[in-house]
């Protein structure tokens, strides 16, 4: 039982971080269809932004988050800079300019920070809390808590405010869209910043969970995208639940199949998408190619 | 006899008419600079091992060329990045054979150099490896030689650290099943048995996991007095700190990647106090020699040395010496000359065995502050 319940403690922090990561892939992609293979290198950034303003100018973890946040949030919008004069012309030149923005995030994070990475001290340096043998991390609380804070503004943003209402709508139909005189082209920056701001949140939580480095984001960007996959891609709650899903399966995976933990995870995960191509919450996804 | 004969005739004459390229390449063999390759990650997570190993031999070869360096020849050092990936690394192996390297210094990365090794050893292009792990040595490659002892010999010395001095009884294992981790958890399990010890439980995680909480929970559940980790130096910190979160006491304890700062400030210094390393190399102060090496290592690079320099120093002077015995020729008398080799290093005493492996003890040390003291100082 203790087993159970530790398992599941690291999966919900673990499965919190790829949802994150999984909704920032799935916002841009319900609004412009495009999968942006960037996203895992933006986390990176984000991860690096955040732990090297806490760690050197000693600035409070949450001001070094929101910094954070605008550095890969200005990201976000240079990408759709870029990539505007492909839309609606080349979508395949559009796929292939956000794996080459990745390389680029990833060369640049080298050549700013060095190649090594480092480690980031916990920002919440206290004993984690005991409940009948299960202990919980303070910091895995912090985790969860931000990443619901930032789905639950998310939300309120899609759902109250007028921007959200347009990216709603160019996300259903954008040639109506723009008849209605919606901006397609800044519903669509939006879209990626909102995206970045999501993986700057991802990528300065995990920092302190593992180890900075620019190659970091390969791994949380698969496992994101596949999370995104999982849920029904283009679904903001299909986002969350696939995160969630992944954190855990590959929770339970490690402490029931050993070495072959990550097989495991990833053949349950093909079944899934098999049986239910389109994902959990598998609704009509966007294609706008 | 006839046939001998006009065959004879027929060769002289074909040796005679030889492109000129193809004497001019063994011309250039015996003058101008001998190339030797440096293979190492200077990307990926595994970047700072091979950084370190590059600094390493890079200060070798400036002080050899310095001091006028191979009977007259200067060395020729370039270095590659193989991305701590063996598909990279069996691309590089080819190229530096294609491209005339006569010896390879490398790589950091256990599987990385069992990839490169067969191509290395059609070659005829011996490699000192950074490599420590028990694999490397079972190929018996005649080309492939080892800088630092193998996960037998780290293991060794540290189940009869642990089991015989300490008495330690209760042993938990947690490794991972990459080359060097699964290396690192058969040579252990081995000195366990040897020592009728059954570990109480015998975790394995994916080289690329992040969460340990399932694995660690089933380990604390069996309240063992020693955690052993056999993995790289961010995965055993992450493992170190997990652990430490999930409330186990246990003396923690592994090889070389535990004495590391990386491992350090990854598991969080309180974390990783007392963990307990077997390494051949413990501090920047245990010889006079090594201070030396450290003091030289500091002013040319502004860092603090460590093994990895250490034994990547060594390693290369070892080329040296061996290059010096062969005139600068390459192949299989440079390979030769490697195993004749004795040479009282940084890490101790290299004797090459034909399992190509040249240390053949460690010492036991522990963690301080993020520092390794030797154990019997403490």
């Amino acid at each position: 039982m203790q087993v159970l319940l530790q398992t599941l403690i690291g999966g919900i922090t673990f499965g919190a971080v790829y949802a994150l990561v999984a909704m920032g892939f799935s916002i841009v992609y319900r609004t412009m269809g495009l999968v942006n293979f960037a996203h895992g290198s933006v986390v990176m950034i984000g991860a690096y932004a955040a732990s090297t303003f806490y760690m050197a100018t000693r600035l409070p973890f949450a001001v070094a988050m929101v910094v954070a946040i605008v550095v890969t949030g200005l990201i976000g919008l240079i990408i759709e800079r870029f990539l505007r004069p492909l839309e609606n012309k080349d979508f395949t030149l559009m796929l292939i300019g956000t794996i080459g923005f990745g390389a680029v995030l990833e060369a640049l994070a080298i050549l700013i920070w060095g190649a090594t990475g480092h480690a980031v001290p916990n920002p919440v340096a206290t004993e984690p809390i005991d409940l009948g043998g299960v202990r919980i991390p303070t910091y895995s609380l912090l985790v969860i808590g931000v990443a619901a804070l930032a789905t639950a503004l998310l939300a309120l943003f899609l759902q109250r405010t007028k921007t959200g209402a347009a990216m709603q709508a160019v996300a259903m139909d954008h040639e109506a869209a723009t008849a209605c005189g919606i901006h397609v082209g800044r519903s669509n920056a939006t879209a990626f910043a909102i995206g970045a701001c999501l993986a700057a949140v991802a990528g300065s939580l995990i920092g302190p969970m593992l180890y900075v480095n620019p190659t970091m984001g390969g791994t949380l960007g698969i496992k994101g995208f596949a999370a995104a996959m999982l849920g029904g891609f283009g679904s903001m709650p299909g986002a969350i639940v696939g995160g969630m899903a992944f954190g855990l399966l590959d929770a339970f995976a490690a402490g029931n199949f050993q070495e072959y933990s990550e097989l495991v995870t990833f053949v349950v995960f093909a079944v899934v998408v098999m049986i239910r191509p389109m994902g959990i919450f598998g609704e009509a996804t966007v294609n706008r190619a | 006899m006839r046939i001998t004969l006009v065959a004879t005739a027929l060769l002289a004459a074909l040796t005679a008419c030889a492109p000129p390229g193809q004497s001019g390449s063994t011309g250039t063999q015996a003058s101008g600079p001998i190339k030797i390759a440096n293979i190492n990650a200077q990307s990926g997570q595994l970047s700072s091992l091979g950084q370190w190993e590059n600094k390493g031999v890079k200060l070798a070869i400036k002080e050899v060329n310095a001091a006028g360096g191979v009977n007259g020849r200067q060395i020729q050092l370039d270095l590659f990045d193989d991305q701590g990936d063996p598909t990279v690394g069996t691309n590089l192996a080819r190229k530096i054979a294609a491209e005339g390297y006569i010896a390879m210094l490398g790589t950091a990365e256990s599987a990385v150099t069992l990839a490169m090794a067969p191509i290395l050893k059609d070659a005829k292009i011996p490699n000192i490896t950074s490599g420590q792990s028990p694999k490397l040595a079972e190929l018996k490659s005649p080309f492939l030689f080892l800088n630092a002892p193998t996960s037998v010999t780290f293991d060794e010395t540290l189940a009869k650290y642990l089991v015989d001095e300490k008495g330690y009884k209760k042993i938990a294992l947690i490794s991972n099943n990459g080359a060097y981790g699964s290396g690192e958890h058969d040579a252990f399990l081995t000195s366990l048995k040897t020592r009728r010890v059954t570990p109480v439980a015998d975790e394995v995680v994916t080289p690329d996991q992040k969460d340990f909480n399932a694995n660690l929970a089933k380990i604390r559940e069996q309240d063992p007095e020693v955690l052993f980790i056999g993995a790289e130096e961010v995965q055993s910190g992450l493992i170190a700190k997990q652990a430490r979160e999930l409330g186990l006491k246990a003396v923690i304890a592994g090889g070389a990647p535990i004495g590391t700062d990386v491992y350090a400030t990854t598991a969080g210094l309180p974390n990783a106090e007392g963990s307990i390393v077997s390494s051949p190399y413990l501090s920047n102060e245990a010889s006079d020699a090594i201070k030396a090496f450290a003091a030289k290592y500091k002013t040319e690079y502004n860092e603090d040395a460590r093994m990895h320099v250490a034994k990547a120093y060594d390693g290369a002077m070892i080329m040296v010496e061996a290059l010096r015995a062969t005139g600068g020729e390459g192949g299989q008398k440079l390979a030769d000359a490697i195993r004749a080799v004795k040479r009282d290093g940084l890490l101790g005493a290299y004797t090459y065995d034909e399992f190509g492996v040249g240390i053949h003890e460690t010492k036991i040390g522990l963690v301080k502050d993020g520092k390794v003291v030797p154990e019997a100082a403490s």
